[in-house]
């Protein structure tokens, strides 16, 4: 186990920068989530921290160790890959053990940390197959047996569960996650899934075009998102962004509405105003806007209502049993403490 | 008529349309001359005369002529040398080149290009190679180091080999190109798992890149047996003032095809080795594919 730390990392290829200096620090034991849109450089990072690439500058500390120029096996690492890198030709005991080839252990030894792992993953019945004959969870999970059967100070994974079904995402989510907890072990995790990120994370590291936007733990990204692409990107559906200036009181939206606010952005300004979906009601709070309901999404629970303001769409919730009818009049309200204020031009949150 | 058939009769009907130009020129071109190379190996035939049966007797002179033992070595040592050869040579240029970035697609084409060249023009050019000084590329050489002159084409222990050579030279080109397509569909993946690992190039090699070829050695394996089994204009262009020699050294099974049947017009001897050679294409072929099966 131990801490893990990037200075200043910078990857350019043929004078493409996608890395531009990249700084955090990750705590022994802690589970960190890289997320980001594809070629935001998420991936480069950990391929980075595992010592499959070399970074242009900067350093790599794992366990208070500069790591730039070893071997990736020198850096006591693994890591699960999105196709999960299990070798057919391979059962799994042999894939498990390949981790070990390299290792000093005595034969008996990983014999029994073989048996260990499986018994960790619940597989000791798998072991004598070849990865053809098992599901994709199983898979992953022989992929993860190979990682963990080194016992590495860092677990690296590039999105292991993106070739999985919706289900078994959501329950390899669970799994990876409950494993973190017992053996605790510091991980770093790469996903382009938000869900994935939220759920699973201690804390989150957003990027984007190879700049770190936030980091944060899960509720402190969704609660106070840093800039307008962080609010944008993390939670479901989007949160809804309504351009406004800045007035003595508060704002005031394109629309005319006026809204109050206790710490405004000072007049004149350009600002744009966000508010997730989730907290955009009718009824209660303040009154945001108003407008037409053009379509419904029932959820069950809730109903999701896309309501047409003054040309342009908004999405907020409604009542799951008795939503309002399309093309009526309705009037949303949020909590103050729910609306963000980004500057119209940075995006950056006041 | 057509419209009253079901969707299936329909499918039929089209496949069949299709099907129908080759398997035409399969009974026209292939079949039919097969079935009439095993009747004519029963018969006696100069070609122009009346066919008249002789029963096992082609066979019988077969199995007690000393230069068809003679030449059914040749063809298993054209064999054993020239698939195992091909195959590490051409793996082990597939691999390097694989990894090379710089003037890959040049290499690549040096490569291919014996592929392409006609094998009489290739012969005749390693047969200018393989002559005594002052002609000769490779006496020449030997020469201005002060090692002696080695006989290529006219000792019988050299002259297998020499023809060998640029047999194997010329398939290299294809197996390359074959082996390449099957390097780059190994996920990248597998080997920077083993990078993290920490194993060995060797074992890597070994235990990974091999084992996921098997598939790619198999089908080189039994295209190159089957091609060094038939060897036969290299060796014709290389040795043409006495085909197959020196004293049949050289002479593999289709060269003595060739001869019994337009040499000396005996049909019927000719088409009772092209059995023999069939069923050893046959034999050698399914041998392979079951040694080298899947194991899963």
């Amino acid at each position: 186990m131990a801490n893990l730390a990037l200075r200043k990392l910078v990857q350019t290829y043929d004078k493409v920068t996608v890395l531009h200096g990249i700084d955090l620090e990750i705590g022994d034991g802690e589970f960190v989530v890289l997320v980001g849109p594809s070629g935001c450089g998420k991936s480069t990072t950990l391929r980075l921290i595992a010592g499959l690439e070399e970074a242009t500058s900067g350093d790599i500390e794992i366990g208070g160790r500069v790591v730039n120029h070893l071997e990736p096996k020198e850096r006591d690492i693994a890591m699960v890959f999105q196709n999960y890198a299990i070798y057919p030709h391979m059962t799994v005991r042999r894939n498990i053990g390949f981790g070990l080839r390299s290792s000093t252990l005595s034969r008996p030894e990983k014999d029994a940390r073989i048996e260990e792992v499986a018994k960790i993953l619940d597989m000791q019945d798998l072991l004598a197959r070849k990865p053809s004959q098992l599901s994709g969870g199983q898979r992953q999970r022989v992929a993860i047996g190979r990682a963990m059967v080194r016992d590495p100070a860092v677990f690296l994974f590039d999105e292991p569960l993106s070739n999985l079904d919706a289900q078994l995402r959501t329950q390899m989510r669970l799994e990876i996650k409950k494993l973190h907890q017992r053996v605790g072990t510091t991980i770093v995790f790469v996903t382009h899934d938000q869900v994935e990120a939220m759920t699973m994370a201690d804390r989150i590291v957003i990027m984007k075009d190879g700049v770190i936007q936030q980091v944060g733990t899960p509720a402190e990204v969704y609660h106070a998102p840093a800039n307008t692409f962080v609010a944008t990107f993390i939670g479901a559906p989007s949160m809804n962004m309504l351009p406004a200036v800045g007035t003595d009181e508060g704002i005031r939206l394109a629309s005319g509405q006026e809204v109050a606010l206790e710490r405004g952005p000072g007049a004149g300004r350009g600002v744009t105003l966000g508010v997730r979906p989730d907290d955009l009601h009718e009824g209660k709070g303040v009154p945001i806007l108003g407008g037409t309901v053009a379509v419904r999404e029932p959820l069950g629970p809730e109903t999701l209502i896309y309501v047409d303001v003054d040309g342009s769409e908004v999405i907020a919730k409604a009542d799951g049993r008795v939503p309002p009818e399309v093309g009526a009049r309705v009037e949303l309200c949020a909590r103050p403490e729910d609306l963000h204020v980004f500057d119209a031009t940075t995006g950056e949150a006041i | 008529m057509y419209r009253n058939l079901s969707i299936r009769q329909k499918q039929i009907v089209w496949a069949w349309a299709f099907l129908a130009v080759p398997v035409l020129f399969y009974s026209v071109i292939r079949f039919y001359p097969t079935g009439n190379a095993i009747l004519i190996s029963f018969q006696d035939w100069n070609l122009l005369g009346k066919r008249t049966w002789t029963g096992w007797e082609n066979y019988i002179k077969l199995v007690n002529d000393p230069v068809f033992w003679k030449v059914f070595k040749n063809t298993f040592v054209y064999l054993i040398l020239g698939t195992p050869i091909s195959l590490v040579i051409s793996f082990v240029i597939a691999y390097h080149l694989d990894k090379l970035r710089f003037m890959h697609g040049f290499l690549r084409m040096l490569y291919f290009l014996p592929f392409m060249t006609s094998a009489v023009a290739m012969a005749w050019v390693w047969r200018w190679f393989y002559q005594p000084v002052p002609i000769g590329l490779f006496n020449n050489l030997l020469a201005s180091v002060g090692i002696p002159q080695i006989a290529f084409l006219n000792s019988t222990t050299n002259a297998l080999p020499s023809v060998l050579a640029p047999a194997v030279w010329a398939g290299l080109g294809f197996q390359i190109i074959i082996f390449m397509a099957g390097l780059r569909a190994i996920p990248r993946s597998y080997y920077e798992a083993a990078r993290i690992d920490g194993v060995s190039n060797w074992t890597v090699l070994w235990e990974i890149t091999i084992p996921l070829l098997r598939s790619t050695i198999v089908f080189i394996v039994v295209f190159s047996s089957i091609g060094f089994l038939r060897i036969f204009d290299h060796v014709f262009n290389m040795t043409t003032n006495n085909p197959g020699g020196p004293l049949n050294a050289t002479k593999p099974l289709v060269l003595m095809i060739y001869e019994s049947a337009f040499t000396n017009y005996d049909m019927g001897y000719a088409a009772a080795q092209t059995v023999v050679l069939f069923l050893i294409l046959l034999a050698v072929s399914l041998l392979q594919l079951y040694l080298l099966r899947d194991s899963k």
